[in-house]
């Protein structure tokens, strides 16, 4: 009876107990296969399983994967010994979420001590296990933040400045490896060059436990000197006071800064208007050389559209302008007129180039603007002075004109006279004249002859300064042809080639053109009389876009040397007695080609001919 | 009544030249007087027979009148004008003789209706065979029309 109710009081103290257990933990009971014979009620809701469902089942059914083979493997080698396992396990539940466990498994021995059941006590630490995953997953984060981090960081101790934490930047600034740095001093790798940054620096962290954005040169241990922006902030990192301290390397960016304001500073300077503008071709800067020229101060500007400055009737200039600068292309020294702020025209010149950002991508110009009032009014005045000259230049040359004109005019009875005197002596008084002096009247006689042909052709020449130009189209083949076919008896009975080839038409005064040839073909034939054959060409070519018309001898030629003597008036490069000539063909032919607005050269060399090429139209400015 | 010799009227008021075309004309043997004028004066008071021409017998008819151009009193540009002005002189060819190779004076002697303009050449012999010829042609080869 007394067992009875001991029996009875110890099955209510073990129910009591497993009430208990119940309450706090998951309980499930399996057969050495794991095939499960009980489960609890905290369980069943756990797993989200019903009771019916899990009896009989393998445990496995619960099973979430999660862990290795080996893991597996492990725990039941350990229960099947008949040790107790425990450990943590993550499980499926019938709906697929998982959950966690903190398990002990207790294996219930036979009297073999094999064995007989496994019971498992867990207890839900989802909650936990989730925490400690975020924890880590927050701190894998952080420590990748700090270590990735672009910036250079670092954690000393506030004491002697041991480095406790150092980053890769930092690492890399310092030209070694986290663990090296790590434990040194950080004097040993860099030191503020100003003692006094530094105590002020460290005043501001003692007292506010932080000192933010302070900018301050460090040398390296390398011997550089870097400018950096540094932020501190005191921390407690293992019960002891550290700091946590950002430091971004600005060297480079100071240095844009400085070049940036000094480009500023020359560009407020200018006396010149330098102005920016984006493709829409509104005002984005305005400086104070703008401000003189133009009369806007900068705020009254900015934002506003240079089309403000632009005469009515020049706008179309913006918009080949805005063109150009779209395509990449610069304008330079663009002379146009712009208005001031007061609406009066200005004089300006005008460079115009394409701003880009990094990318190369045009998105604005700069337009540099200069007043050239006074280089305008200048021109103005050289070309007014020019015109006065040239005017001057005329009148002198028409009245020095008409003086020679009048002079050789004047000249021509007397030397007619005196030769043909003498011609009379000699004829009507030969039987009274010894032959000397009959040999000295033909000198005089012939002289006077050479004097008439010096004022002939000095009147000729003269005559051609006065004369209109009466420029018309002209068939170039057919006037030399009637140039040789003049010049003809000149040559009769010598063997001569002659070739002409293409001659283009061109805009000319026939009568004075036909001169032109006349003279150098006359000239072509005379100094290559001594040739068999003399080979005369007759052509054009074209030279830099001008066309060049010839005429080419392989006659006696000359000296380049004296060319420059050619075209003067009675300049004659061979002696009397070799080839005749009064010296004013070649004068009167520079004279016509310069009438003409074109020029004349000669290429030669003595003994291998000459060639005379000339031009009838100015020289293209534009070639 | 015989047949009156030709008459040719030389205007030149050089000497020199009016010597030598004298003597060119001397020359070339044709059957013709030459009178020599110094001046435009001298030679309207011929052709019209005025001043101290007026008591002329028989009245002047040149066949012909060379004209410089550079002529003191009346020049010659003027003295053409006046003849070919006048019908009664119209018909007498007037050549001019000049040293002027003037656009200017050519354009204007023959819009004046001169006959013949001819420059005086510089060399003495060429200056001869231009009055032979001037002369010969204007007398012997041109038909003048009956008076």
């Amino acid at each position: 009876m007394q067992a009875e109710q001991q029996l009875k009081a110890s099955l209510k103290e073990i129910n009591d107990l497993k009430a208990a257990l119940d309450e706090h933990a998951i309980v499930a009971i399996t057969d050495p296969q794991g095939k499960i014979s009980y489960v609890n009620e905290k369980f069943c809701i756990i797993s989200k399983y019903a009771r019916e469902e899990l009896l009989g089942q393998d445990h496995r059914l619960i099973n979430s994967g999660h862990h290795s083979k080996e893991f597996m493997r492990e725990l039941w080698t350990t229960i099947a010994r008949g040790q107790v396992w425990k450990g943590e396990i993550k499980n499926r539940a019938k709906d697929g979420s998982l959950y966690w466990v903190d398990t002990t498994i207790v294996p219930f021995l036979n009297e073999d001590g094999k064995p007989r059941q496994y019971v498992a006590i867990r207890a839900d630490i989802t909650e936990r296990k989730r925490a400690e995953e975020a924890f880590r997953e927050s701190e894998a984060l952080f420590s990748k933040a700090f270590r990735l981090s672009p910036d250079c960081l670092v954690i000393s101790r506030l004491s002697d400045r041991t480095v406790i934490r150092a980053n890769d930047a930092l690492c890399r600034l310092w030209s070694s490896r986290p663990e090296e740095v790590v434990g040194k001093p950080s004097r040993e790798y860099a030191s503020w060059l100003k003692e006094e940054d530094q105590q002020e620096f460290l005043r501001n962290l003692h007292a506010r436990g932080e000192c933010l954005n302070y900018e301050t040169t460090v040398r390296m241990a390398d011997g550089r000197l870097l400018d950096f922006n540094i932020s501190s902030r005191m921390i407690f990192f293992n019960e002891e006071a550290c700091v946590l301290s950002v430091m971004r390397d600005v060297t480079e960016h100071k240095r844009a800064e400085a070049a940036a304001a000094q480009l500023a500073a020359i560009v407020q300077s200018s006396d010149d208007a330098i102005i920016g503008k984006n493709l829409d071709g509104v005002i984005t800067s305005w400086n104070a050389g703008a401000e003189k020229i133009f009369g806007y101060a900068a705020p009254e500007i900015v934002g506003q559209s240079i089309r403000q400055l632009i005469p009515p009737d020049r706008q179309q200039e913006e918009v080949k302008i805005l063109e150009c600068i779209k395509r990449g292309d610069s304008i330079r020294h663009f002379d146009t007129i712009r208005l001031r702020k007061d609406g009066s025209a200005i004089d300006i010149s005008i460079t115009t180039s394409a701003i880009k950002d990094p990318a190369g991508k045009i998105i604005g110009a700069s337009k540099v603007a200069r007043d050239i009032t006074e280089r305008k009014a200048a021109e103005a005045k050289i070309r007014q002075l020019n015109v006065e000259l040239e005017q001057r230049v005329l009148e002198r040359t028409a009245e020095l004109e008409s003086f020679s004109y009048s002079v050789s005019h004047d000249l021509r009875a007397p030397v007619r006279a005196i030769g043909g005197f003498a011609r009379i002596l000699q004829e009507d008084h030969a039987a009274a004249l010894a032959p000397e002096a009959q040999r000295l009247l033909g000198r005089i006689h012939d002289n006077a002859q050479k004097m008439g042909q010096l004022i002939d052709g000095l009147l000729a020449f003269s005559r051609l300064g006065r004369q209109p130009l009466n420029k018309q189209p002209v068939m170039v083949s057919a006037l030399v042809h009637r140039a040789l076919e003049e010049l003809q008896p000149e040559h009769a009975g010598r063997r001569i080639k002659i070739s002409v080839t293409e001659l283009p038409d061109c805009q000319a005064d026939p009568t004075l053109l036909q001169q032109v040839y006349t003279n150098l073909l006359s000239n072509a034939f005379k100094y290559s009389r001594d040739r068999n054959p003399a080979i005369i060409e007759i052509g054009s070519r074209d030279e830099k876009g001008r066309r060049v018309y010839f005429v080419k001898d392989n006659g006696a030629g000359f000296e380049m040397d004296y060319a420059h003597k050619l075209f003067g008036v009675f300049q004659r490069l061979h002696r009397a007695d070799q080839f005749e000539g009064t010296g004013v063909g070649l004068a009167i032919v520079q004279r016509i080609i310069h009438r003409h607005g074109g020029q004349i050269w000669a290429d030669a060399a003595p003994g291998k001919g000459a060639m005379f090429s000339f031009t009838l139209e100015p020289k293209n400015v534009y070639g | 009544m015989a047949e009156a010799l030709a008459e040719v009227l030389l205007v030149e008021d050089s000497p020199d030249d009016a010597a030598f075309f004298v003597r060119a004309f001397e020359q070339t043997g044709l059957a013709a007087r030459l009178r020599v004028l110094p001046d435009g004066a001298e030679a309207l008071a011929f052709v019209f027979g005025t001043g101290r021409f007026a008591a002329l017998q028989p009245a002047a008819n040149p066949r012909l009148i060379v004209l410089d151009l550079k002529l003191p009193k009346v020049n010659g540009l003027e003295v053409l004008r006046r003849l070919k002005a006048d019908p009664r002189t119209r018909r007498i060819p007037v050549v001019i003789w000049s040293s002027s190779q003037e656009a200017r004076d050519l354009a204007e002697s023959c819009a004046m209706g001169v006959n013949s303009y001819v420059v005086k050449p510089m060399a003495f012999d060429e200056f001869g065979r231009s009055v032979q010829m001037l002369c010969q042609y204007w007398l012997q080869f041109n038909q003048a029309p009956e008076q």
